[in-house]
């Protein structure tokens, strides 16, 4: 996986955002996940359907943080997402 | 209740055709319901004691026992298991919890099987503060407010907590066949509630590791897990009712109502765990009231 990839969300998976978090359903499993304010915010972003390069810099601009470790994060996230079945790679 | 049952003769469980698509299990793994579909409706089976065919709409119940299988048993179980479940095919947002009316105030306690829902519920009811639910608690959005809904008037208890907090004189419904759990009935000795109330606090019940009783704010996140963990649902592939449960739950979750209750479990300590729900509940009201 690089950050050219793009993520879709499996029609099994639905999410709402609760306050500054974001809990995700997965229906197929009936399990459960909540996402931290950042997380929520990359999910956020990632289910617009952009690629997860356009993700980084979007939250470039809105984090202090460097792009090394920004995208290291985004990939972290993506691929425990995708692991647990909760978003598909496109 | 807006469900229709009706209790008919006894008949053998007929072998089912198909896989269930849902149970439930002990925690020792011994079966207690199948979900399997029948038509457009549904069957639920209760090994060894009664048969239940839901309509696909969830207004319509008939139960069948099992062969010497009694009445009360099967009412036992349609009350506390299948109305709450054809009451979430109707899109009713159920939860597994039980509630008392605080100052007429909706206070609800929901946990897991064996966390104490309805001991404690039984101990505010014993003592004068009326319940509304043992289990199977019903919401209802009632002009821009969420209801609380009162419940058949019973509680449900293991013989210990019968012991401990309710006098020999409360009226006990007939012994049914699968628990040894009583069903107490409402009356002078267990004070009910039976107008709605609206639903001012929710505490989620711990493992009792606390020394004290210890109650503690949750996220709107956490709180929204733990309102899936706890829901009645009768169809869980139902992706349409699924999604307009998920989105009840959360637009509950925009309540700040939403904490974390540990305490020790010794029956000799609930009355300050009572005192502590009390003083917050209160605390919490006066606070939004001024």
């Amino acid at each position: 996986m690089n950050l050219s990839a793009k993520v879709s969300i499996p029609t099994q998976v639905m999410a709402r955002t609760v306050g500054d978090e974001t809990v995700i359903l997965d229906l197929a499993s009936g399990t459960y996940y909540g996402l931290d304010p950042v997380g929520a915010r990359m999910w956020q972003l990632m289910s617009e359907g952009q690629p997860l390069t356009a993700v980084c810099d979007t939250l470039l601009d809105e984090y202090e943080v460097t792009r090394e470790a920004l995208e290291g994060d985004i990939l972290r996230l993506t691929e425990e997402l995708r692991a647990k079945g909760l978003v598909s790679l496109a | 209740m807006n469900v229709h049952y009706t209790e008919l003769a006894e008949r053998p469980l007929a072998p089912v055709h198909g896989a269930p698509f849902h149970q439930w299990a002990f925690p020792d793994g011994t079966l207690w319901t199948q979900f399997l579909r029948q038509g457009a409706g549904y069957l639920l089976r209760f090994p060894d004691l009664a048969d239940f065919e839901v309509s696909a709409d969830g207004r319509t119940v008939q139960g069948f026992p099992a062969p010497g299988v009694t009445s009360p048993t099967v009412e036992h179980l349609y009350l506390n298991q299948v109305l709450p479940l054809a009451l979430s095919r109707q899109g009713k947002l159920v939860l597994h919890g039980s509630a008392v009316d605080i100052g007429g105030q909706g206070v609800a306690f929901l946990g897991e099987s064996g966390r104490g829902k309805s001991t404690l519920a039984a101990s505010f009811a014993t003592e004068g503060t009326r319940f509304l639910t043992d289990d199977g608690l019903l919401l209802e959005w009632v002009d821009g407010h969420c209801m609380i809904v009162p419940s058949h008037p019973s509680i449900r208890l293991w013989e210990d907590s019968q012991e401990a907090l309710v006098s020999d004189s409360a009226t006990v419904a007939p012994a049914v066949s699968f628990t040894t759990k009583s069903r107490l009935l409402a009356g002078p000795e267990i004070a009910f509630c039976q107008e709605a109330r609206p639903l001012q606090c929710v505490f989620f019940l711990g493992e009792g590791e606390s020394e004290a009783p210890t109650i503690e704010a949750l996220r709107p996140a956490q709180a929204l897990i733990e309102l899936v963990k706890h829901s009645f649902l009768l169809d869980i592939e139902a992706r349409d009712i699924l999604m307009r449960h998920f989105d009840d739950l959360t637009r509950l979750t925009e309540l700040p109502i939403y904490f974390s209750l540990d305490y020790p479990r010794d029956y000799r300590g609930l009355p300050t765990v009572r005192k502590a729900i009390v003083e917050h509940v209160m605390k919490k009201y006066v606070n939004i009231a001024t």
